[in-house]
């Protein structure tokens, strides 16, 4: 019944919504697919990890700076990592090639360091298109008011600031992110009356 | 009609989480490895490695025969992180049942007996999933 409730309304949202994403890459021959939806983008991005320390994969978006859709192809490839027996830390390395031009791209680095209880994450992009570069840069804190285990639902409770040089402004504002098995969602609402949505499956 | 959409699947989530939680403090009055109340010691080898009682015994229940493999794990700190890690195993043969311990960073896999258990690729499938494999332990249940 609990499973039932929560997976339905997920996968209804996952359906009617399109899709989206946490970590960048997967285990190794793992697929995911993602939907990502804010005020630049909206987006369903799909990723195979033939190794746990890079993914390649295709984004179909509507770009909401240009208002028009196209795809990227995209690769990212794990550039550090350091487990330990509380925490993991990731950099990764982000990029893209338009299906509008080679040089329509973009490239970024991602990092993240959590414990059960605590994560911080940022990110740093250079988007290159054919009306005007910007960049978009975030960072995010969290807390899990609670330690679930294996196969419960998760709850992280963030805080998440992000800019981009076509505004040049800090936006900050909360984010819900709860995941279950394979499901996550992540979502955020700021004071421009503007929802952050990621979705994700992974398998 | 995003806003509902997400309402509406927020609130069944939100209510879950707490019901999770009041789930949660009943059966552990702790986060951690440092409270020993409810952990087993057991003896391989003249080595002693602690276990959730109440998680080992549960684990176990179903089994006949079996070898359990006991990983110590890194790295192994969130659920969305570990499940390549079931996934992987599960395709191994003779496999019988797994359990992760997100809270101890411990990974139990119970196989058939005639299983020959190998740590280094043991090693290299924990790694494959990013994670890394610091020990190993093998009981059998006879």
């Amino acid at each position: 019944m609990g499973i039932r409730f929560f997976i339905l309304p997920a996968i209804l949202t996952f359906a009617l919504t399109t899709a989206l994403s946490a970590r960048p890459v997967s285990y190794t021959g793992g697929s995911t697919v993602m939907y990502f939806s804010d005020e630049l983008k909206e987006s369903v991005y799909y990723h195979y990890s033939p190794s746990y320390r890079y993914s390649l994969g295709l984004e179909w978006l509507k770009d909401k700076v240009q208002n028009k859709n196209y795809a990227y192809l995209r690769y990212t490839h794990l550039l550090n990592r350091k487990n330990t027996q509380t925490s993991q830390r990731n950099l990764y390395f982000q990029s893209g090639i338009s299906s509008e031009g080679i040089d329509r791209n973009f490239i970024g680095l991602h990092g993240d360091w959590e414990t059960r209880r605590l994560f911080t994450s940022f990110g740093l992009k250079h988007v290159q298109t054919d009306v005007k570069d910007y960049t978009e840069e975030y960072i995010q804190l969290g807390l899990a008011p609670y330690l679930g285990d294996y196969g419960d639902l998760h709850t992280w409770i963030l805080f998440k600031a992000k800019r981009n040089s076509l505004t040049n402004e800090w936006n900050s504002y909360p984010v819900l992110k709860l995941f279950k098995g394979n499901f996550m969602v992540e979502l955020g609402y700021d004071e421009n009356d503007e929802w952050d949505a990621h979705l994700m499956y992974r398998f | 009609m995003k806003r509902i959409l997400i309402s509406v699947f927020l609130l069944p989530s939100l209510a879950l989480a707490g019901e999770h939680q009041m789930k949660h403090d009943k059966h552990h009055s702790h986060d951690g490895p440092e409270n020993h109340e409810n952990h087993l010691h057991k003896m391989v080898d003249g080595q002693e490695f602690q276990l959730d009682e109440e998680r080992y015994n549960k684990f176990v229940a179903d089994l006949s025969t079996a070898q359990i493999a006991i990983l110590s794990v890194q790295g192994m700190v969130c659920d969305f992180c570990a499940r390549g890690i079931e996934k992987t195993f599960k395709k191994d043969e003779g496999y019988q049942n797994i359990d992760v311990d997100l809270s101890n960073g411990k990974v139990l896999i119970a196989y058939d007996m005639a299983v020959r258990l190998d740590r280094s690729d043991i090693e290299k499938k924990i790694l494959s999933n990013g994670q890394n494999l610091v020990d190993m332990q093998i009981l059998t249940i006879p």
